[in-house]
């Protein structure tokens, strides 16, 4: 009963998600989301913000940093930019946001670990008046009206947009193969948001298009991805999604999950949900040597940067993946705050997506995006 | 060890004599559990796949070797895990944000390694503190301390198609038309080593000794301080070696934070390979199986499409099963 509502939940919250889909650009890249206007951005004061971040274990979270410090710097506001150590200490993250609040900012960011145990913090700025910008991923349970805007990637959208992008390469092998073929989709987890809605746009983007060319799908593997994604489960399939998520986040585990793919005999691409999923991919591959761009080999999409996955794109092993913007995703939180600190109106705002291959990846505009 | 008494004819046969019935017992398991997996996923039977088990088997192996000796003297070791990735945080540390020489990058991750078991030694040994609380303060040291030391971002060691690269080839050989999980001749070594220290030397019988009556122990004159604190040191570079082995084998990241509840595998392969939470008994070779059936339903029970709750209930499972059978062993022989 319980399971029935939660999927009816998050099925309605997945069509709301599909309503606000911001249209593709051509050239591979979601856009950013026109409801809030932060081209000219100005602050009336020389504000003080308080932003609490996931911590800094990953670079991503430097070139957050980055963009928020340059848009910081040019509105001539100051800020105080933490985190915890690592992305499983909620409680340290809980107590940096009462910190936070006790330094009465005129604003304060908030990417948050868990999205119900900050509520208490949350509902403590409401009442002392000060605004809360969410970033990187949403604050869905909130109390009313002390989160006054997002500025986060659109993570259903990012995995549609590497759906798309695969499928230009899948689309004819899918069309010439005799029986069925599978494709692999590695989460880290089925809890976080992100995760679980870039992994569930890449499914139902994929089914879309194979239904579109004639083919039937079906979805296997992780109970939660098969309830929520959108596919129909059903036998003789011609394109078989296999969802595998690990018992434990650990590099051993999901290096096991990409060669149990691999090693299945209709697997013709693998895609990787985020960085740890992907540099899984890399070590899965190293014994078994399947991934590659060539019409024998798997075809291996994923998420996020860093050396190992920069190297694999480079060097082949992976086709492509997708990188979030968080050099724009830094800049656009110290808008929202000077905006909401002005007292304008701020709603969400979706700092957008990237695609990159071997062949762009050395572009300026991805390139700030790619990090170590 | 056990079956002094009377026994069937099973446990009487010399050659089981010689074992141990656990260790038949495990390496029956293993073998069943092989052959099973084998049979029911052809991905599951094909070299690399096999060898990939003996790759990932490495880190936990060595963890699990230097914690036996903790567990024989009646202690655990928890700070292992997190301090396995912490050591190999700083020996990447060193090599990639310092630009020093990969065999730096070793040395350090082995020195801390050492470091943090000379300070568990002390903390257990001299000050005698419970191993549990002691080590799990340590634990949560190494922890915040990987991540100070990185400034909280995560570590590549050198991939192995770069120069500094050389150092994966100690724990594999992965070249066109040739794999080859080297990094088991390392264990295999290492647990004869280990195994000959333990039961062939005078340190190794008084580690035992401690185990099985420390205060008796130390009325037969023996230094306990020392060698109890030995075997913390042990398990210290064991940590740090393992270290360095899930860094040769790994191309993933090492993220700061991460690595508690490694040490629960190689604890819980010691256990299984027959090595007693109470101290007094254990056998290193015993570890290694442990430590191989731990291995086998990690990378086999995907391969069956089994979802990873299940994995973890089978793995628990088994656990229980493993202590439930050192039990009714203990009370036989009281």
């Amino acid at each position: 009963m319980k399971n029935k509502m939660i999927s009816a939940l998050l099925a309605t919250a997945m069509v709301a998600s599909m309503i606000t889909v911001p249209v593709l650009a051509s050239e591979g890249e979601t856009e950013a989301a026109a409801s809030v206007d932060l081209s000219n951005v100005e602050a009336k004061e020389a504000y003080h913000f308080e932003i609490v971040s996931k911590g800094f274990q990953h670079q991503y979270w430097q070139a957050v940093l980055k963009g928020a410090q340059e848009e910081a710097d040019r509105l001539g506001v100051t800020m105080n930019f933490v985190g915890p150590n690592s992305e499983s200490d909620i409680a340290d993250q809980v107590q940096m946001l009462n910190s936070a609040i006790n330094a009465k900012p005129a604003a304060i960011g908030l990417a948050a670990l868990s999205t119900d145990a900050c509520n208490d913090a949350l509902q403590q700025a409401k009442d002392a008046g000060i605004p809360i910008v969410g970033f990187d991923s949403g604050v869905p349970g909130a109390p009313e009206g002390s989160v006054v805007a997002n500025a986060a990637t659109d993570n259903y959208a990012a995995g549609e947009l590497a759906a798309e992008k695969t499928y230009e390469v899948l689309k004819d092998r899918i069309a010439a193969a005799e029986g069925s073929v599978r494709i692999g989709v590695m989460g880290q987890d089925a809890t976080s948001e992100s995760i679980v809605n870039r992994g569930l746009g890449f499914i139902d983007k994929i089914a879309e298009l194979a239904t579109a060319d004639g083919h039937t799908v079906t979805v296997e593997g992780n109970d939660k991805y098969v309830q929520d994604s959108k596919v129909e489960a059903t036998d003789d399939a011609k394109v078989i999604i296999d969802v595998a998520v690990p018992s434990q986040v650990t590099a051993e585990l999901s290096a096991t999950d990409c060669q149990t793919l691999l090693n299945k005999e209709d697997t013709i691409c693998i895609y990787g949900s985020n960085q740890h999923s992907g540099e899984a991919m890399v070590t899965g591959n190293e014994n078994l040597q399947k991934l590659g761009s060539g019409e024998d080999q798997v075809l291996g999409v994923t998420f996020d940067s860093g050396t190992v996955i920069k190297e694999a794109v480079k060097n082949g092993t992976l086709y492509g993946a997708i990188t979030q913007a968080p050099v724009a995703m830094g800049a656009a939180v110290i808008d929202l705050l000077t905006m909401a600190a002005n007292g304008e109106e701020v709603g969400d705002v979706d700092t957008g997506c990237q695609w990159y291959t071997a062949d762009n990846m050395e572009d300026p505009e991805i390139a700030q995006n790619l990090y170590d | 060890m056990a079956d002094k008494k009377k026994g069937n004819a099973f446990t009487n046969n010399p050659l089981v004599k010689a074992v141990g019935t656990q260790k038949i017992v495990v390496l029956l398991v293993i073998i069943v559990l092989f052959a099973f997996f084998s049979i029911m996923s052809s991905g599951f039977r094909k070299y690399p796949t096999i060898v990939s088990i003996f790759d990932y088997s490495y880190y936990i192996s060595f963890m699990a070797i230097g914690v036996t000796f903790c567990l024989i003297t009646g202690g655990v070791d928890l700070s292992i895990g997190t301090g396995m990735i912490c050591y190999a945080l700083f020996g990447g540390y060193l090599i990639t944000r310092q630009g020093m020489p990969v065999i730096v990058g070793i040395l350090g991750t082995l020195l801390l390694g050492l470091l943090m078991g000379c300070i568990n030694g002390v903390l257990v040994a001299v000050l005698e503190l419970p191993p549990f609380i002691a080590t799990l303060g340590t634990m949560m040291v190494a922890r915040g301390f990987g991540s100070i030391i990185t400034g909280g971002m995560s570590v590549t060691w050198p991939a192995a198609s770069s120069e500094q690269g050389w150092f994966r080839m100690l724990f594999k050989i992965n070249k066109p038309g040739l794999l080859l999980p080297v990094g088991f001749i390392w264990v295999v070594i290492f647990v004869i080593l280990m195994s000959l220290f333990l039961n062939k030397t005078r340190p190794g019988r008084y580690i035992i000794a401690i185990g099985s009556n420390k205060e008796a122990t130390r009325l037969s004159g023996v230094n306990v301080v020392k060698y109890q604190a030995l075997a913390y040191i042990i398990s210290g570079v064991f940590a740090g070696i393992a270290g360095i082995a899930y860094a040769a084998v790994f191309s993933s990241s090492i993220a700061p934070g991460t690595g508690a509840g490694l040490e629960l595998d190689a604890i819980a392969g010691a256990i299984i390979g027959g090595t007693s939470m109470t101290g007094g008994c254990g056998s290193i070779f015993g570890t290694l199986l442990g430590v191989f059936v731990m291995s086998m339903l990690k990378s086999g029970l995907p391969y069956i499409g089994l979802q990873a709750n299940w994995q973890q209930i089978i793995t628990g499972l088994i656990l229980i099963l493993a202590v439930f059978i050192d039990v009714i062993k203990n009370r036989k022989l009281a």
